[in-house]
């Protein structure tokens, strides 16, 4: 039997809302079910009706998921308190066991409104049928009942203090079961506070749902081949995850002092022991010895913008008909060889890197990466396009910037075949799908210094060569 | 840094060199011990995909000869204590990491290895 729990969302970064739920109940192997009504499943509102199996489940959901604000047991809701209190009193035989000697508080707060102190009172006075006998306990209650009035939008109109009070569009009303726990994650993650980071470092709340996203949990190994300053590396082993990490630019994980950066902001989090280990390479040119060897795959892949992807090779390649390579000249110890790189782009980026997770992925392992794309001329094909055989869509999560966005993709890998490594090579780039589709992510890198103009988009096909 | 069981799944990987290319060998290495949580199950689940006679020989290389040069059948705790020791608690902060076919040497600095490859190395 499912009971309904009453999901308070913090209204952030809402098409990840479901995506989270979804990974955290796989972590714990257990299901949720959305509300039937698609009206009830938009994320535009605050608010939403779930069903679960247990209590406990619902408590697991609140201490992992960043976007929970509250976790309720859900009485009732109405578009008026009379409809409120209608319902609730039909699901007495919830709340009656708490009745007799219960200790309990009120707890009655809005959503885009703060609600006067006397009708505060009005409120909880409203629900005096309830007949709770218990002691009032404002500091420790046995239980709390919460009361929350969903306001529409107000931003940006000024007007009088508590104007439209008591126009709440829906009311929701339950027993408050837990506090989301794991959004204060974001503050302690802040990327301000911590002892190394980068221009390119992910926000403290982004690392978190894409280390929900990866299903990070002790024992699981992570790899993110693009490290540069180790964000994911912090909140995937703050689940318990082991973090390998590696990057063409052993720069941006080392920085300047001694020990390397990385190590000292994991130290900064009690999570150093979670960095497996950090690796200087070309992801396109790796000596991993096999395949199937991480859970998970997660990465921000430098798109070109702050920084742009780089690969061992040079810009334009000289003819194959030179001579036997010159040897490089020895340096001295302090100014090691440095290779020449070329820039990697985005789109075949991107293909590569789903073929790459689906060799170094196990069965069920997951990849976990941002892709920017033109808002106007995103196509859901972009992504089907880069996908191929053993590789399923789980989540694509639009953070909407305006002209463009990123969106965050999570593909499963759904085989147990063995495939072998990717070769990274753009002759080779026939996608099994659709063959030769444009995706809008194509030479983002221009489409972003042109303003994403329409037109065509000059100066990129020298840089592919 | 550098773990052993990094090392494990680490082989050369310069154009051409494919054959004898796996495990590296050790050179001039520093070692630090340092204490890592034990989790069995990620053990066994590793198991598999370890080159047994790979990481005995690296281990000896280290100067830890704790494991039995059979990996053994049983996995009792006793084992399982030992081999997280020589998997996650031996890191090489300083040294290099040689190729035994095609020589490359793979340098170590402060427990972050280099594995980029030169011009004339890469496919």
């Amino acid at each position: 039997m499912l009971t309904q729990y009453l999901f308070v969302f913090a209204q952030v970064h809402d098409e990840f809302r479901i995506p989270e739920l979804q990974s955290v109940a796989e972590i714990y192997g257990f299901d949720i079910k959305l509300p039937d009504n698609p009206e009830d499943r938009k994320t535009a509102r605050p608010f939403m009706v779930l069903g679960l199996e247990s209590e406990e489940h619902a408590k697991l959901l609140a201490r992992r998921c960043v976007l929970i604000k509250y976790v309720c047991e859900f009485y009732a809701r109405g578009r008026t308190y009379e409809e409120l209190h209608q319902q609730n009193r039909i699901r007495a035989p919830q709340w009656q066991k708490y009745a007799d000697d219960t200790s309990f508080k009120f707890l009655v707060t809005a959503f885009n409104h703060t609600i006067p102190q006397w009708r505060q009172r009005d409120v909880v006075e409203s629900f005096a049928y309830m007949d709770f006998q218990g002691k009032i306990d404002m500091k420790n209650p046995e239980i709390t009942l919460a009361c929350f009035e969903e306001y529409r939008d107000k931003h940006g109109t000024t007007r009088p203090k508590d104007e439209g009070d008591g126009e709440f569009e829906e009311v929701w009303f339950g027993r408050l079961i837990e506090t989301g726990s794991a959004r204060p994650l974001v503050k302690k993650f802040d990327v301000k506070k911590r002892a190394y980071y980068g221009n390119t470092s992910m926000e403290a709340e982004m690392s978190l749902l894409m280390a929900n996203q990866t299903l990070a949990a002790p024992g699981k190994l992570v790899y993110d081949p693009f490290a540069g300053t180790g964000s994911m590396a912090y909140t995937t082993a703050h689940f318990g995850a082991l973090f390998f990490g590696s990057d063409i630019d052993g720069r941006q994980m080392r920085g300047k002092v001694k020990p390397p950066g990385i190590i000292r902001a994991a130290a900064q989090y009690g999570v150093a022991n979670g960095i497996m280990d950090l690796l200087t390479f070309d992801v396109t040119q790796n000596p991993w010895r096999c395949g199937e060897l991480f859970d998970a795959i997660v990465t921000d892949p430098p798109y070109g913008v702050r920084a742009g992807a780089k690969r061992l090779g040079r810009k334009n390649a000289r003819p194959p008909t030179e001579e036997a390579p010159r040897v490089h000249v020895p340096r001295p110890d302090d100014q090691p060889y440095i290779p020449p790189t070329r820039p990697y782009e985005l789109s075949e980026l991107a293909r590569d890197l789903v073929l790459l997770a689906r060799y170094m992925l196990r069965p069920r392992g997951r990849l976990v990466f941002f892709l920017p794309t033109v808002t106007e001329e995103y196509k859901e094909v972009d992504i089907e396009a880069m996908l191929c055989g053993g590789m399923e869509v789980v989540a694509n999560s639009l953070q909407d910037f305006g002209s463009w966005g990123r969106r965050l993709i999570t593909i499963r890998k759904t085989t147990d075949k063995k495939f072998p490594p990717p070769t990274f090579d753009p002759a080779h780039a026939v996608t099994e799908n659709v063959g030769s589709h444009v995706p809008a992510h194509k030479d983002f890198r221009e489409k972003y210094f042109q303003g994403f103009k329409k037109g065509d988009i000059g100066g990129s096909d020298s840089e592919q060569q | 840094m550098v773990r052993l069981i990094t090392h494990n799944i680490l082989a050369c990987h310069a154009k051409g060199c494919t054959t004898n290319n796996f495990p590296l060998q050790f050179q001039d290495v520093s070692i630090e011990l340092r204490e890592a949580e034990f989790n069995a199950d990620f053990l066994r689940g590793f198991l598999p995909r370890l080159e047994w006679a790979a990481l005995v020989s690296a281990a000896r290389q280290l100067g830890d000869t704790s494991l039995p040069e059979q990996q053994p059948e049983m996995l009792d705790d006793e084992f399982l204590q030992k081999l997280h020791h020589v998997l996650l608690e031996i890191h090489v902060e300083e040294g290099a990491m040689v190729c035994p076919n095609c020589k490359h040497v793979y340098p170590i600095s402060n427990g972050i290895p280099n594995m980029l490859l030169a011009e004339h190395e890469i496919g």
